[in-house]
């Protein structure tokens, strides 16, 4: 080999290693970068799923036993704002949250009956009746719950409450309620059910840069279900008419007495703080029920967007001195809108703050950059769409 | 030379790696967009009034506009039966165009530059109760030329999402 042959493989030889090398660092980049806009797509699914999974059960009711349908002929379903545990957003005169959801539904369970004595403003002794689908009492469980279980309590007041079973003995339980004691004053007859519920919302701590979807179980426990989530938004779609009287009479058990909501009370019956004959969604004009909400304009039969201003000015029901009091417009709820978006949870893989990026990061070159993924969804509640 | 080569040959190899793994994660995340779009329009068109007023009459939504955000209470097909080919071609009524970002941005039957991807949906009466229930189908496909798969039967290209559900009237 000569001098020249050898100076001129040298030169090849350092011409591959410096492509080499200047592939290698781009090359680590872009495996990190991939491997994370993998997990931003993995978290995003996640999320999407279990909010949908949850609101599209939302107004589940009873379907054994008392047998009465959806929630919302009672109560609303779901909440704008954090409904349940020790400190529920009601309790501080908060009544809509843009970030937050709370849902409430009966799951698939023979745990489906009535009160079989009443049960006053801070009782806690429960008994039950004994319809056909509830299992026979033993000292371990009545009508099926046991202890842990969560019960939803309801009428057709929209009296509400949420308790959890805390000891069952022979022909009754003991229960347990979070926060202040239960105001609701519910009579024999009330329906009791087991009960799925719990609250989304979005952990947003600028200082310790964590951002995370929340999940509260309805009762102590708040959890994170996906990290890196910095922005949450719930809009509402309603029913542009409002609750009406069928032709059913009130009288009649089989109802429906109403197109959707709580029916009113006979016209010369008093319903807590309501007038007679009325209640959060019915008035009385001359001896006879007519729509307390009205027909909201745009409507047509398409859902019109439920505003934060309609969804916290009353009427209240059960009325407005109930301390888990909703405003009666929640009954309208048909369509929840859910806006996402879902972020790299490595700083060095986010630029800085704009179109691309809610939270900035360090990164500086466009191969370093992993965006944000920002996705909005519908979520048609099953059983708030019954008449629809 | 030789090693020169070798060390060529699986620098190449590791460059195509890092260029297939950006086509899987480019399309993944379309399918996951197309998807939650798909789902978008299946919930949105449920949502749609298909039932009975007070007086027990049935009620069809059959004009509101879903194809502009918000979506309009007149101008549109709502439920109405949707042409055969719905799913196949960009027919207006049951077409629209979005963003990356999910917005609407056309519904024509051509989509505008700002479009990612083009969203059809059929609506189909059931055969047996034509009045009772109605099929909804609803195929999302990021812009492109889909070929073949818009003869005939419609079938689900990769990075594409078809949605199916049946909305049937019931009595309270």
């Amino acid at each position: 080999m000569t001098l020249a042959e050898l100076l001129i493989s040298s030169l090849i030889t350092i011409a591959i290693t410096a492509a080499v090398l200047g592939l290698a660092d781009p090359a680590q980049h872009v495996f990190q970068a991939q491997q994370e806009a993998s997990d931003v797509q993995q978290r995003l699914r996640v999320s999407v799923d279990s909010i949908q999974k949850d609101l599209v059960m939302a107004g589940a009711g009873t379907y054994a036993g008392p047998a009465a349908g959806p929630l919302n002929d009672f109560i609303a379903p779901v909440f704008p704002y954090q409904a349940f545990g020790d400190n529920p957003d009601p309790s501080g005169g908060t009544f809509f949250r843009n970030d937050t959801i709370s849902f409430l539904y009966v799951p698939s369970t023979a745990s489906q009956s009535t009160l079989a004595s009443p049960l006053p403003p801070g009782a806690l002794d429960l008994q039950l009746d004994a319809p056909p689908n509830c299992a026979t009492p033993t000292i371990n469980q009545l009508c099926g719950l046991g202890a842990g279980d969560r019960l939803l309590i309801f009428d057709q007041r929209s009296q509400w409450d949420v308790f959890s079973v805390d000891q069952v003995g022979l022909g009754g339980a003991v229960l347990q309620h979070r926060g202040a004691p239960s105001a609701a004053d519910f009579r024999a007859g009330a329906i009791a059910a087991h009960v799925r519920l719990g609250t989304y919302h979005l952990k947003s701590d600028d200082a310790a840069m964590v951002y995370q979807l929340m999940r509260h179980d309805g009762w102590t426990t708040d959890l994170p279900v996906v990290d890196d989530v910095v922005a949450l938004r719930f809009q509402y779609f309603g029913d542009p008419e409002p609750p009406r009287r069928t032709v059913t009479a009130l009288d009649d058990p089989a109802g429906p007495w109403t197109t959707y909501g709580p029916p009113p009370p006979p016209i010369d019956d008093i319903r807590g703080n309501w007038p007679a004959g009325e209640n959060c969604a019915f008035l009385v004009v001359d001896r006879d029920h007519v729509p307390r909400l009205g027909t909201l304009v745009g409507g047509g039969l398409a859902s019109v967007e439920l505003t934060p201003a309609m969804l916290t000015d009353g009427p209240w029901c059960p009325d407005g001195l109930a301390p888990n009091r909703f405003d009666a417009d929640l009954f309208r709820v048909r369509k929840i809108r859910v806006t996402l978006r879902v972020q790299s949870a490595l700083a060095s893989l986010r630029g800085p703050a704009g179109v691309l990026f809610l939270k900035g990061g360090t990164a500086r070159t466009g191969y370093r950059y992993v965006p944000d993924l920002e996705v909005q969804f519908d979520v048609t509640p099953r059983n708030m769409n019954l008449d629809r | 030379m030789v090693a020169a080569l070798i060390v060529l040959t699986g620098v190449l190899a590791t460059a195509e790696l890092i260029s297939l793994s950006t086509a899987h994660n480019l399309l993944a995340r379309n399918a996951t967009v197309a998807t939650i779009l798909a789902e978008q329009k299946l919930e949105q068109l449920r949502a749609l009034a298909w039932g009975f007023d007070a007086s027990g009459l049935p009620v069809s939504d059959l004009a509101t506009d879903t194809t502009t955000d918000p979506e309009s209470p007149s101008g549109g097909t709502g439920l109405r039966p949707s042409p055969a080919t719905a799913l196949q071609t960009n027919t207006p009524g049951y077409v629209d165009h979005v963003s990356a970002g999910g917005r609407i941005v056309g519904r024509g039957a051509q989509p505008p530059a700002t479009a990612v991807y083009t969203r059809r949906w059929s609506i189909e009466p059931v055969v047996t109760s034509p009045e009772g229930a109605v099929v909804i189908q609803v195929l999302v496909s990021p812009i492109r030329d889909r070929g073949g798969a818009d003869q005939g039967n419609v079938g689900r290209l990769p990075g594409e999402a078809r949605v199916a559900t049946v909305k049937v009237r019931k009595p309270r």
